[in-house]
């Protein structure tokens, strides 16, 4: 008995090994499976996915798959496109909210976050292991004008690889936290005025030499450089929009708690919302929020702010979401294309579509079932994870 | 106008006396999936509920004929759910002694049964709860299981009081790592208990001086009587000094007695070993809580054969991860289960509405690997049997209060309807179509 045991698990290890080695090597794989959620075109039952090159080769149901690549048979199960945290802090240290707020000056616009990221910290793994493949590395909640973002996957064979974009845009703070007692701003309309007084500057420099920070905030007012306007409350959202307006930026709002409130103006706009994790609320009225933001016709996608709430929790925003309300289709999407889309990497990555990074999430059932369990990870074609029985 | 108002006032009384009659009356409920949780589930069944309490269950349930009878043949139904990290109807900051030994407090004491967010709670499932003194304390004070039947007043939500000493070993209150504290912690909690071993020594020994007195006393009586012996009056036994009355340790010898457990939260593997050692030392019955690092020393929690509350599953429940929550892992509650640890779930959240999401932490527990049967014991039964209520409430057993509830599916499925929620026979809430 013991022996067998022993036997099998040689043999799963070689299977694993195998598995591994054959997409590293030759970039190409095919799975076929009992569901392929493509997102943009449909669910595919009993479809095929062929990978080359760490891209999607082709998708669809009746394909012939060329007898050199291996193919892994999944009648049972899902494959949803790698899923996207559209704000997070991972990859930092412990201790991370003193390693990411700069709170000596609050206009902080050339400060890159990325600067301080560790693509090899362990928490990056837990991510991975909840299907995450790609996320957006922002600045802290303390400056008006916080610094820059970054767009990066969860693997790569060599660290800098994971780079997707160096900046996605600029993090801009209208919350609570960027009042502070010791220096500006320390009310609510110091802050707008502040961030007003800095995009003036911009404006108005004509053809003088910048400085660094402010070179940045001109290709923000140019339209350039799209902003994440981090804000809750019915009041911070509304200065957000007019600052948007004024200023006729490109932006997102991030976190926008109270944004049912004030859907109408936000999706008059076209505005893109970055919705907060469920899971930071509790009260009924609050959970059935952003099933209302999206049901207004905005764009939604979720974050997990991650180590605010766990980072393995991204699907679980969505899920719950759409337990209060949110269509099972946007769920998903918000997930995915959406996020892609809000991040300008839709390109790239967010749906299963020829063409587009074969990041892929294979789970045993419905992907908005909180008990599915995932079984793999696929970025670039390399399988990342891959679940054991213990 | 005049006749209006008799009307109101006729259908007034009539709805009085009709909801009047409803609460003595009998109920069957006919399901289409019962899930006892002790026993195998039962399909198209019946379960018939007498003042209160299941009085039978089965597939041939006889329904007398004064029966008013709940149509659920196509609902899953099953007991009431319990959260056994709850902090519903207490306000977190006003529960710690901060660094005290104050085991005497009671957390009855600090209740607010006029909390909104019960309502909530309930409409997801959720009938019990069991709540505790907070993180701060070494010895916080003792927890109680309440019910939530919408009482104005603490003492009729209380199902069960005293149900165990919260204690705590290793929380860094200003996530600032402190091993000195932890010594601390260890050490003040084992030298609470050492000076209670002192003190009921004392008063075993004022107890045998008192009887010895006693004794003498009544020989002396007798002595009374026999005149010839009057010298004996100046040998007057005298009455032993009574010991001062320590509420703290009055509370803790109850503990060293296994009258009542001794909880204690601990995450890292040497906090959860220091609560384990102090349980061998002590020999008290001990209840683990939290147990974050639990699944690195599974075997040493599942050879001692002690309980666990398992929570929060994600450190999404919680405010800002401290460091305790440092090596959390989603999986801890399957492999502490796979070793054959007992364990219930706890939602552990930053607030009273957090409670309401029990069944979605068993739901996240099982995707990370806990067997669904466990995960729905773990919310029902075994917490009931941890926290010393199993003979009342956790199961569908006839006997056993009729905390039931009525789902539109299966309980660890995402997008299902709780319908209606009863605490002893009452309807406490039903569903609208709206919702």
């Amino acid at each position: 008995m013991k022996q067998r045991i022993v036997l099998i698990m040689i043999l799963c290890q070689i299977l694993l090994c195998h598995g591994l080695w054959a997409a590293d090597k030759t970039k190409s794989l095919a799975i076929r499976a009992g569901k392929i959620w493509t997102i943009t075109n449909g669910v595919i039952t009993n479809g095929v996915v062929i990978i080359q090159n760490g891209k999607i080769e082709t998708v669809g149901k009746d394909l012939h798959i060329p007898e050199s690549i291996k193919t892994l048979e999944m009648p049972d199960k899902n494959i949803i496109p790698g899923l996207i945290d559209a704000h997070c802090h991972m990859g930092l240290s412990l201790d991370i909210f003193n390693e990411i707020e700069e709170t000596v000056s609050p206009i902080t616009p050339d400060m890159q976050i990325l600067d301080a990221f560790n693509p090899l910290a362990e928490d990056l793994t837990k991510a991975l292991r909840s299907g995450v493949t790609t996320i957006l590395l922002a600045p802290g909640y303390k400056n008006p004008i916080a610094g820059q973002t970054a767009v990066v996957k969860l693997y790569g064979a060599k660290t800098d690889d994971r780079v997707l974009k160096h900046s996605a845009g600029i993090k801009f703070s209208l919350g609570n936290e960027s009042l502070m007692s010791d220096r500006r701003p320390t009310s609510r309309s110091g802050l707008i005025a502040l961030i007003r007084e800095e995009l003036n500057k911009v404006q108005d420099s004509g053809k003088n030499k910048l400085n660094p920070s402010s070179q940045i905030l001109k290709r923000v007012v140019k339209g350039e450089l799209p902003v994440f306007l981090y804000c809750n409350t019915v009041d911070e959202i509304v200065a957000s929009i007019q600052i948007v307006e004024e200023y006729e930026l490109k932006a997102t709002l991030v976190s926008a708690r109270e944004g049912d409130e004030v859907a109408n103006m936000i999706a008059e706009r076209n505005i893109p919302v970055i919705y907060m994790p469920s899971l930071l609320l509790s009260r009924d009225k609050d959970l059935k929020r952003s099933g209302k933001i999206a049901g207004a016709g905005i764009k939604v996608a979720f974050a997990s702010f991650a180590p605010k709430t766990n980072l393995s929790d991204l699907r679980t925003s969505a899920i719950i979401a759409a337990r209060y309300g949110l269509s099972h289709e946007l769920a998903l999407k918000s997930l995915t294309i959406n996020a892609a889309e809000i991040l300008g990497i839709a390109e790239q990555v967010g749906s299963i579509e020829q063409g587009k990074d074969a990041d892929l999430v294979i789970l045993n059932g419905d992907p908005l079932e909180l008990t599915s369990i995932i079984e793999m990870v696929i970025i670039n074609g390399n399988i990342v994870y891959q679940r054991e029985e213990k | 106008m005049v006749t209006k108002r008799i009307f109101v006032i006729s259908s007034l009384l009539s709805l009085y006396t009709f909801t009047y009659t409803l609460g003595a009356e009998n109920i069957a409920i006919k399901a289409g999936n019962i899930l006892p949780i002790k026993g195998s589930a039962i399909e198209h069944g019946t379960i018939l509920i007498k003042d209160g309490k299941i009085e039978a269950l089965g597939r041939d349930v006889v329904i007398p004929s004064d029966t008013r009878i709940i149509d659920a043949k196509d609902k899953f139904v099953m007991p009431g759910l319990i959260d056994a990290q709850s902090r519903l109807y207490v306000i977190e900051s006003e529960l710690n002694e901060r660094g005290a030994i104050s085991p005497e407090l009671n957390i009855l004491d600090a209740l607010d049964p006029f909390i909104k967010e019960h309502q909530e709670v309930l409409a997801q499932g959720v009938t019990t709860i069991y709540v505790t003194p907070g993180s701060n304390s070494l010895l916080g004070g003792r927890g109680a299981v309440l019910k939530l039947n919408g009482s104005k007043t603490a003492d009729k939500m209380v199902l069960k009081a005293d149900v165990a000493i919260k204690g705590v070993i290793g929380i860094s209150s200003n996530n600032q790592s402190s091993s000195l504290a932890r010594l601390e912690h260890y050490a003040s909690i084992r030298e609470a208990l050492i000076a209670t071993q002192a003190y009921m020594q004392t008063k075993r020994k004022y107890e045998q001086a008192l009887s010895e007195y006693k004794k003498k006393k009544a020989e002396n009586g007798e002595q009374k009587k026999d005149y010839k012996q009057e010298k004996a009056k100046k040998e007057k036994p005298k009455r032993p000094a009574k010991p001062k009355q320590n509420p703290i340790y009055e509370i803790l010898a109850k503990v060293l007695r296994k009258e009542i457990p001794l909880q204690i939260e601990a995450h890292r593997v040497d906090d959860i070993l220091n609560a384990l050692r102090l349980a061998d030392e002590f020999d008290f019955t001990l209840i683990l809580d939290k147990c974050t690092e639990g699944y690195m020393i599974a075997d040493e929690i599942d050879r001692r054969k002690i309980p666990v509350i398992v929570g929060p599953v994600s450190t999404s429940f919680v405010d800002m991860p401290k460091l305790e929550y440092r090596n959390h892992d989603m999986r801890n509650a399957a492999i502490l289960s796979k070793k054959g640890v007992k364990l219930a779930l706890g939602v552990s959240g930053r607030d009273g509405g957090s409670s309401k999401f029990i069944s979605l932490a068993a739901a996240m527990a099982v995707a990370n690997g806990l067997d669904k049967d466990v995960a729905l014991r773990a919310i029902t039964l075994t917490p009931a049997e941890i926290l010393g209520v199993a003979s009342r409430i956790g199961s569908l057993e006839s006997g056993k209060d009729a905390d039931i509830i009525i789902l539109s599916g299966h309980p660890l499925d995402t997008f299902i309807q709780v319908e209606m929620v009863l605490i002893e026979g009452e309807t406490v809430y039903e569903r609208k179509a709206s919702q």
